[in-house]
């Protein structure tokens, strides 16, 4: 069973600054995305574990063993690439077995494997196609299978899912992730869709500027998340302006809310960041408002509600359908439990 | 020879393609593995200045090869072997002759085959594969048998062919394949189409929907088209020799054997004159700067920094 | 839906049945195709109509005159000179094309390479014929540079720039060029993912270029010889300067239409004509056919 560990990998390009230090470690048959938008240092990261970049400094370890400075061919990991990766002048099952082929695998076993491995993503019927006769969708389960056909100690996936139409793409994640957790391989996954990384991954790496801001489980990013950066990168999030009123509370306008925790000093402007979730309707004694839009969105509804102290609009879940027209007045309650205070500089 | 331009990019000549990384960038690469490349550069860089500069050194300085050493090096250096073609009559007149061909060749190049190039985007899609095949026909067939031909024709076709100008339909023809693949490949970058039916909806006529629609955006392919039919049109020799046409480049070979030295320095001044007008053709097919100021920039811009403190998924 | 009709035969259909108004569209390409039957088709043709012409009525000993003897031997020469000019030009337009393609500094390299070569295929071969000879000739400066040098007495041994070594040198100046300008786009297609995903899979550089990179590339390098090899055999312009060498088959054209064109009621110089116009157009041909494999692969 394989670990994938980063020990402070620093790299550079010039004068961009990719990866400041990063430290992570995969546990064995662990699913980790790395999550976050252009340029925050995943893919480098991704790419420096393959053995297409090399860090600066710091070190990557396979199982313990260092591998650093080992060419990318000498590797034993698997990769899928975001697009056309493909070898356009092979078929599907040639594509499949280049690496064993790679590794001088007799004929026999060879077909034995193409046939398994095919098989496992339900794409053994084309398997003497070329790639251009194939969908995107089918393109992709393809270069899994190259992937996984050399059985690498390490899952590579960079934004594997980006480039595919969005029915296609909820599908096939779900299949990496069935096939991940069948083979229990360990595996690093890089994506900007914070809605695919919440769904298949065991825990989630978020990254901005080079750094790891929260590795945790998804729950745990979603519901505690350790930086502004993070609460607003993952899942949608209003903002408020409040002041701070103690340790464990705010002042909205006029109204008090009690929060988990405050770092800054009493008095001072920040900004509330609250879930749409946290956000209730009451019949009396929250922070009154009028409702601007009523979107239904199947299984909840989403109010925009202008508060009158603030004359900032807020999102509001509400389940189900709501009965709201714009013009109507409401009061809104603010739950402060899983708030994040963002201080204003 | 054939004339030749190949698959201009994205509506714009084989020059300057940015597109797609160049393999091999970011692999952690030894000196050692661009040794060869660079050796190939620079042997090539050697390989095509070298006729250049010996062309160079006949024309420009009087002194016969045999004489040539290094105390000769630097003598009798002077620009007297090109001007002295300036003094011949015959070099105008046929400078004259090879510029009104080049033109008319040019404009019915744009008269008649842009409209076709556009017709087939627009109304005969399916022709499409045709057309191309049926440009590809001038490289099967050499000058110098296209030129047999001609010759067979003569005697039914005096009328016509005895004018000097007969020879512009006939190079439209040989500039075929490259200009209509140039103005095809400018039109596929296009979304004709949706462009044609834009503008006509907003109720401009054809006249207008070409030349302020149309044109514009061509502009590269026109530009390229044009100078490369140009260039080729005036260093064209086989059909205007073999029909005792007096067209610059058979003066320019024959004043080889009446004044070696002026004769090579025509042939300079011709070499000389194609590079400036590739390299014209260059600049005014230029990518424009990403960076240059406009209006659409700054607002984007403006949008974009007020957009930072509100930065979500 | 808005009809659209261009300035040719303009007439609005609106509401027209599909299908004639298919069939009338066609009309417009009348003008392009008929002045192609004019001046491309007729002279053709012409070429052949006269190869088999003879004061009997016709017949294809012209056809078979131009084929054998001094003739044959011409063939022979022209076609071997220009399959070596094509393959050298393949191989080195190939790997300029490579280097330019891969150089990362200076930025400038790639295009300069590029305009140049789009110069050099088209600059038409007379100046270049007579730069060679400034070079080359009998009294060119390198050939001084050479024999006072390393004494090395080009002319002295059978060199001559008639010659097969001769042409192909002179040649390869605007065939390596040409190579470039068709190459480049396809070594631009050969995706850096590949190379990536091949090094993945346990692959070296080797094992990239033999079993992807060079298979991928291979119709391009095909078509690139055969437009090469169409381009070194018809040329005629270069190889009346540098040489009058008789074996070059658009030499002799050439000859045989004399420049006096009231004569020329020869048949065997059409028929050396028609079958240029034959082996050219089996090689772009198979260029096309190359060529449209080629683009499958570069979408």
């Amino acid at each position: 069973m394989t670990t994938l560990d980063f020990v402070s990998v620093r790299k550079t390009f010039g004068p961009t600054v990719a990866l400041e230090s990063l430290d992570l470690s995969v546990k064995e048959g662990e699913l980790i995305s790395l999550l976050g938008p252009s340029g925050c240092g995943k893919t480098t990261a991704l790419r420096i574990a393959a053995g297409f970049e090399f860090a600066d400094s710091g070190a990557v370890l396979v199982s313990n063993a260092d591998i650093t400075r080992t060419p990318a061919h000498k590797r034993n990991m698997g990769m899928v690439f975001q697009s056309y990766s493909l070898f356009p002048n092979l078929t599907v099952a040639n594509n499949v077995d280049f690496g064993l082929r790679t590794r001088k695998m007799n004929a026999t076993d060879r077909h034995r494997r193409v046939a398994e491995i095919l098989d496992l993503v339900q794409l053994i019927h084309l398997a003497d196609r070329y790639p251009h006769q194939i969908s995107g969708g089918q393109a992709q389960r393809v270069a899994l299978a190259r992937a996984l056909a050399v059985q690498p100690e390490v899952l590579l996936l960079d934004e594997p899912l980006s480039a595919l139409d969005a029915k296609v793409r909820t599908t096939l994640r779900d299949e990496i992730r069935r096939i991940q957790t069948e083979l229990g391989i360990t595996t690093l996954f890089v994506t900007h869709d914070q809605e695919e990384a919440l769904a298949i991954s065991d825990r989630i790496g978020v990254m901005s500027n080079g750094r790891l801001e929260q590795l945790d489980t998804p729950r745990e990013v979603y519901r505690n998340p350790s930086s502004a950066f993070v609460a607003r990168f993952v899942g949608s999030m209003n903002e408020l302006p409040a002041t701070v009123a103690g340790n464990h509370a705010v002042r909205v306008g006029e109204h008090a809310v009690m929060v988990s925790q405050t770092t800054q000093a009493d008095g001072s402007p920040i900004r509330l960041l609250v879930r749409p979730e946290d956000l209730r309707l009451v019949d009396d004694g929250g922070l009154p408002g009028t409702v601007t839009t009523c979107t239904f969105q199947g299984s909840a509804t989403v109010l925009g509600v202008r508060l009158d102290v603030l004359d900032v609009v807020v999102a509001v879940y509400v389940a189900g359908i709501a009965d709201l027209a714009p013009g109507e007045r409401v009061e809104v309650a603010i739950d402060g439990q899983r708030a994040v205070c963002e201080s204003i500089s | 020879m054939i004339p030749v331009v190949v698959e201009p990019e994205i509506g714009g000549p084989p020059t300057a393609p940015t597109s797609g990384a160049p393999l091999g960038v970011g692999r952690p690469r030894s000196r050692f593995g661009r040794l060869v490349p660079n050796v190939v550069l620079v042997v090539s860089a050697v390989f095509f200045a070298m006729p250049l500069l010996a062309l160079a050194r006949f024309a420009l300085q009087n002194v016969p090869t045999v004489l040539l050493g290094w105390d000769t090096l630097f003598d009798k250096w002077s620009l007297k072997g090109v001007t002295g073609v300036f003094k011949e009559e015959q070099f105008w007149a046929s400078l004259r002759l090879s510029l009104k061909l080049a033109f008319g060749t040019v404009l019915i190049t744009l008269f008649l085959l842009l409209p076709t190039a556009v017709w087939v985007h627009l109304r005969v899609p399916k022709a499409r594969s045709f057309v191309e095949f049926v440009t590809v026909l001038p490289y099967m067939i050499p000058a110098i048998a296209l030129v047999a031909g001609i010759v067979v024709i003569k005697p039914q076709a005096r009328w016509f062919l005895n004018s000097d100008l007969s020879l512009i339909p006939f190079y439209v023809v040989l500039a075929l394949p490259f200009t209509y693949r140039s103005f095809d490949a400018g039109l596929k970058a296009l979304d004709l189409r949706t462009l044609v039916d834009a503008s006509r909806s907003l109720g401009a006529g054809w006249g207008t929907t070409v030349m302020k629609v149309l044109v514009p955006n061509l502009r590269t392919s026109i530009i390229y088209a044009s100078f490369l039919t140009a260039a080729v049109v005036m260093g064209e020799y086989t059909l205007a020799d073999t029909l005792l046409i007096e067209s610059l480049p058979p003066f320019q070979q024959k004043f080889v054997g009446r004044e070696p030295q002026a004769g090579y320095g025509v042939n300079l001044l011709a070499l000389v004159s194609t590079t400036l007008l590739f390299a014209m053709v260059a600049l005014l097919t230029r990518k424009r700067d990403p960076k240059r100021k406009t209006f659409a920039r700054a607002a984007a811009n403006a949008a974009l920094t007020s957009d930072k403190a509100q930065n979500n998924t | 839906m808005t009809d659209i009709n261009l300035a040719v035969g303009g007439r609005t259909g609106n509401g027209a049945a599909p299908k004639a108004r298919r069939s009338w569209a066609w009309l417009g390409l009348v003008p392009f195709f008929a002045f192609l039957f004019l001046f491309l088709i007729v002279p053709a043709i012409s070429v052949f109509s006269n190869a088999v012409r003879t004061e009997d009525g016709l017949s294809l000993s012209a056809m078979g005159e131009a084929f054998s003897g001094q003739n044959r031997s011409a063939f022979w020469f022209s076609i071997r000179f220009s399959a070596i000019a094509a393959a050298t030009g393949v191989v080195l337009g190939t790997l300029l094309a490579y280097a330019a393609a891969t150089a990362t500094r200076p930025r400038w390299l790639r295009n300069v390479v590029t305009s140049f070569s789009g110069v050099a295929a088209n600059m038409g071969g007379l100046p270049l014929a007579f730069a060679f000879l400034t070079l080359l000739g009998r009294q060119g400066v390198l050939t001084k540079m050479l024999d006072e040098g390393l004494g090395i007495d080009l002319y002295g041994g059978d060199f001559d720039l008639g010659s097969v070594r001769g042409l192909v040198i002179v040649y390869s100046y605007f065939n390596i060029p040409l190579m470039v300008l068709i190459t480049l786009p396809a070594i631009d297609g050969l995706k850096q993912s590949w190379r990536e995903a091949c090094a993945n899979l346990g692959g070296t550089s080797f094992t990239f270029w033999r079993r992807v990179g060079l298979p991928v590339l291979a119709p391009s390098l095909m078509g690139g010889f055969l437009l090469l090899f169409a381009n070194s055999f018809s040329a005629y312009a270069t190889a009346a300067v540098l040489t009058d060498n008789s074996k070059i088959v658009s030499r002799r054209i050439g000859f045989f239409l004399g420049g006096d064109v009231s004569i020329g009621e020869d048949a065997v110089g059409y028929a050396l004509a028609a079958w240029m116009i034959i082996i050219t157009a089996v090689a772009m041909l198979f260029y096309w056919l190359a060529r449209k494999r080629a683009e499958r692969w570069q979408s």
